[in-house]
């Protein structure tokens, strides 16, 4: 038995009946086939004249995917002109220009949609899901994209000499099979349920599988080369994993905007390369693209890209302010710029756009559960002494100090916008009470003072929390922290900000070396995708460190037996990743959430204030607000493809 | 003269081994490694990488071996055939990665020197022999302020007007159709064209002191019997002062050539970082703050390679303007 999902060409024709169906349904990625012709950009006539390329009816898939554009019809040409930091900013590009799957996210990070692949079917018991691409999809180069390129990067992720590694592909517990049927349909088949696959494969994660085309970089693979490891060698490289890795890379690596010859699937591609020496990297039309516009013209719009590479944010914002940069908001969008940019929105001929942060809390306090001092150990984890440093902070006072009144006291809880949204969970414990304060301080045992005021732990010593920061990450923390700081002061706990350079923060974890440490709330819009602060889940669930290291099973050594909630939430986790239907999935996210609300491990101070973007006035087709996401990535996320220069 | 020359020689070998052996240990000494700071920069994106990844990536880059395999692995790759070792971010050979912005940096850095020269070698002349008058007074202030303000508050400063007052932003080395064309005469002069900023605001602080020290020194020349008798020889009041004092105050100045380059790339790290300046100077802060070691390595290694042989040259320098040095070091 398999269920089938609707082919999306319905949703299109009951669409076009109604114009008022349309515009709610604007912005969603719609398939379909236009009887008219295609057309292309102007910058490719010569060529497709001169035979250099085909025309544009060989070079789209027989079926292209149409995007239907946010305002209207755009035109061809124009540069976006943005920055971008350097080789650890890869991210960005990641963001902007990479974000091609089999399937992708509608623009409200809901629903996912058809991409690359034009259908699939689930398995009932979620372990067998078959994709069928669009017929004729082409590499930038023009050679054709099947379902061989999926499994040589599926055997490129899972072969254990290459340092390729994906959160789904190549997981001990559950690793994907590639069964190839033909050149358009191939099978994920799993061992073991995977629910949550289509909404992976959704995300930036999904990407991964088209990163390493088969045609181009199975050269470097000793397993399709005989002569790979030589090749290697003769470019100075200790063996083919080098070369490989130089060449082709995985996922968004930086070497991968290196290299201006690797064939990809993105809208643009690169002709000056993000190389240790870039001034800029530009990114040029894929004349093989393969979305059209509702009338048929082929996508994208404009025809390239310029980042300029610049580690001076100073230069960036100077250039925004001078209506250099097109669109942005990584790095330059920050809280301190803001009024810069408003006042500047004139003379710049550009305007703001609403960006809603992903993240719940703006800082998180995670007490650490696991801490190898038994007195601190008993004390983190008592949930009045949490409680009783919740009450403390006075959270107005720092959203109106460090974020100028934007936001709400919020606790580490999924967003307002969010299904999961609880106001209990949200605004548990938030208000400013010294009193109770206080009283649930000396619940926890913490009754008596020394001199300085400071109360004392079960041993005598002073209750001290050493709170390890990275304020290069973000400024404002350390700003929150000292307010913090004497805000607890005054029921008698001590804070020490321990201000940090972020490779120390990293390391302490596995040596368990911190009372506390500080982040922002992420999972606040993907709660099912990143719950760390609602269960120890991962890596980034400091808080429980040991606990997390028992559910995962990476680092054996530190791993301890987690409390019975925990131990719970962990099994309601296991049952999620492993359910097929989504209403189910919700229902056990919601359990764990409970029980996440029940203990309260974490501790909130308030709602991330939206952030905003910068687009020139001229560019046409932007979202007026995005979901600035890792997972789900912003603006790429909302069709950059179809933005316009007017 | 020859004796000198290979006595110094044999000292420079010594020491740039042992710049290489300190500049090695010293970028070892963070914690963590390159792979804790690249997963440490991913999760700030909120990107994710799996333990095994960075397993595998240890593995192949060898940074599990102890301290004394890595140095020798690097320092044996280096003398046997020029191989600096690979960047762990960019994955190239860091060879390829440097050259250019090392070149970048000397051509500016180069050029903010001469400029301070230019400039702060009359003024210091001028404000010793006309000493307390008007315009000793107004260098005097003028140099203390330049050396006051930060330089890259200086720079910050700059790139604000001139976006205020002209509507451009000052930024980079060169214009987009320059930035990968090799050297020509219109490419120098698109060069000169962007150049100009960072020549200034480099050159304004050190030429504050190179006043105050050319200066001092030509005051204390000034007072000394040689140049009364110059004097009441006869000789114009110019060729007085230029030929005679003005040459023994350089010598300090000389003798300091040597430590300008490191100086320059040292103290023009913020500048360029905030004027995005394309030198090594940013190439540097980064690969320290990545810990990608074998690029970080090498560009230490490099500057006090360059240090060293900027000191040879003043030595010998010095050994022409001044013959008792020369006469000294042949005994």
């Amino acid at each position: 038995m398999v269920k089938r999902i609707p082919h999306p060409d319905a949703h299109v024709r009951a669409a076009r009946s109604s114009k008022v169906l349309a515009a709610l349904l604007s912005g969603l990625m719609l398939s379909a086939v236009p009887a008219l012709a295609f057309e292309q950009a102007p910058m490719l006539d010569e060529r497709v004249e001169s035979g250099d390329l085909p025309p544009v009816d060989e070079r789209l898939p027989k079926n292209p995917l149409v995007v239907e554009p946010v305002e209207g019809i755009g035109k061809y040409g124009g540069v976006w002109r943005m920055g971008m930091r350097g080789g650890d900013d890869n991210g960005l590009v990641a963001k902007t220009a990479a974000y091609e799957g089999l399937v992708r996210y509608d623009h409200k990070w809901e629903k996912v949609v058809p991409n690359l692949a034009e259908s699939w079917e689930i398995s009932d018991d979620a372990t067998e899901y078959t994709f069928k691409l669009r017929e004729g999809l082409k590499w930038s180069d023009g050679q054709p994209m099947t379902s061989e390129d999926i499994a040589f990067a599926v055997e490129m992720f899972q072969n254990p000499e290459y340092p390729a590694n994906s959160n789904w592909i190549d997981i001990k517990d559950n690793p994907v099979k590639v069964e190839v049927v033909d050149d358009l349909t191939f099978k994920f088949i799993f061992d073991k349920p995977n629910g949550m696959l289509m909404d992976t494969l959704a995300t930036i994660n999904g990407t991964q599988v088209l990163t390493i085309p088969k045609h181009y970089c199975s050269q470097f693979s000793p397993d399709h080369n005989p002569d790979a490891d030589k090749m290697a060698k003769e470019e100075g490289h200790q063996n083919w994993t080098f070369l490989m890795q130089q060449k082709c890379a995985w996922g968004w690596e930086s070497q991968r905007w290196a290299n201006p010859e690797l064939p990809v699937m993105y809208a643009w591609r690169i002709t000056e390369p993000l190389t240790g020496d870039a001034a800029r990297v530009v990114w040029e039309r894929n004349p093989y693209y393969f979305k059209v516009d509702a009338e048929g013209n082929q996508l994208p719009y404009i025809d390239g890209l310029d980042m300029r590479v610049s580690r001076s944010l100073e230069e960036l914002t100077l250039l925004a302010l001078n209506g250099e940069i097109d669109f942005q908001d990584r790095h330059i969008a920050t809280n301190a710029n803001q009024a810069v940019f408003y006042d500047g929105q004139e003379k710049g001929d550009y305007h703001l756009g609403k960006v809603i942060q992903s993240v719940s809390s703006s800082l998180v306090l995670q007490l650490n559960f696991n801490h190898d001092d038994p007195v601190k150990r008993a004390l983190f984890q008592d949930k009045d002494f949490r409680i009783g440093l919740s009450h403390a902070i006075d959270r107005q006072e720092i959203i109106d100090v460090v974020f100028i009144g934007q936001g709400e006291p919020f606790q580490v809880a999924p967003r307002p916008e969010s299904p999961f949204y609880d106001e209990e969970m949200a605004k548990q414990y938030t208000e400013f009470d010294p009193e109770k304060a206080v009283e649930r301080l000396e619940a926890a045992g913490l009754t008596e003072m020394n001199g300085d005021g400071i109360r004392l732990m079960s041993d005598g010593r002073p209750a001290r929390i050493v709170v390890d920061v990275i304020a290069a990450l973000r400024p404002e923390w350390i700003d929150m922290l000292e307010l913090m700081q004497l805000q607890l002061a005054e029921v008698g706990v001590d804070i020490e900000i321990n201000n940090i350079d972020r490779t120390l923060f990293y390391d302490k974890r596995p040596s368990n070396d911190y009372d506390a440490q500080v982040w922002a709330g992420d999972g606040g819009l993907d709660v099912m995708q990143e719950p760390r602060y609602y269960f120890p889940s991962g890596e980034e669930s400091v808080w429980a460190y040991k606990w997390q290291a028992w559910y995962t099973g990476a680092n054996q050594q530190i791993a301890e037996e987690p409390a019975d909630w925990a131990k719970e939430q962990m099994a309601l986790y296991d049952e999620l990743k492993g359910e097929g239907d989504a209403d189910r999935r919700a229902e056990l996210m919601r359990e764990i959430l409970a029980i996440a609300k029940e203990n309260f491990p974490v501790i909130g101070v308030s709602l991330m204030p939206d952030g905003y973007y910068i687009a020139k006035n001229n560019l046409k087709n932007v979202a007026p607000s995005m979901i600035n996401a890792w997972l789900f990535p912003e603006p790429a996320g909302y069709d950059a493809t179809q933005w316009y220069f007017e | 003269m020859l004796r000198f020359l290979v006595g110094r020689l044999i000292s420079i070998v010594l020491t740039v081994w042992a710049i290489s052996f300190v500049a090695f240990a010293i970028i070892q000494l963070p914690p963590g490694d390159y792979l804790t700071a690249y997963m440490a920069e991913l999760s700030a994106q909120g990107e994710r990488v799996s333990p095994a990844e960075l397993e595998a990536l240890r593995r192949q880059y060898s940074l599990g071996d102890p301290f004394l395999v890595q140095y020798w692995k690097w320092i044996s790759g280096i003398l046997a055939h020029g191989d600096f070792g690979s960047s762990f971010e960019w994955k190239r050979p860091v060879t390829e990665l440097i050259w250019g912005r090392l070149g970048n940096s000397i051509l500016l850095e180069g050029l903010a020197v001469l400029v301070m020269w230019l400039v702060a070698l009359p003024i210091g002349i001028y404000a010793a022999v006309r000493k307390y008058s008007l315009g000793d007074y107004l260098a005097t202030v003028f140099g203390f302020l330049g050396l006051a303000v930060p330089n890259f508050l200086f720079a910050l400063v700059l790139m604000y007007l001139t976006y205020v007052w002209f509507g451009t932003t000052l930024g980079g080395l060169f214009s987009p159709a320059f930035e990968r064309a090799h050297w020509s005469l219109p490419r120098l002069w698109d060069f000169l064209t962007y150049a100009w900023a960072p020549i200034i605001v480099l050159a304004t602080a050190g030429t504050a002191q190179l006043i105050r020290i050319m200066r001092a020194n030509l005051l204390d020349e000034l007072k000394k019997p040689y140049v009364t008798t110059a004097r009441s020889k006869g000789l114009p009041e110019w060729k007085v002062i230029v030929k005679y004092p003005v040459r023994v105050a350089l010598n300090p100045l000389v003798s300091t050539i040597g430590w300008l380059l490191p100086t320059l790339v040292s103290s023009s790290v913020i500048v360029s970082v905030v004027m995005n300046l394309p030198t090594a100077g940013p190439l540097l802060l980064r690969s320290l703050t990545s810990q990608d070691m074998y690029l970080a390595g090498t560009i230490i290694m490099l500057l006090g390679v360059l240090t060293v042989i900027g000191t040879l040259i003043s030595d010998l320098i010095l050994a022409w303007l001044d013959p008792r040095i020369r006469h000294g070091g042949a005994r």
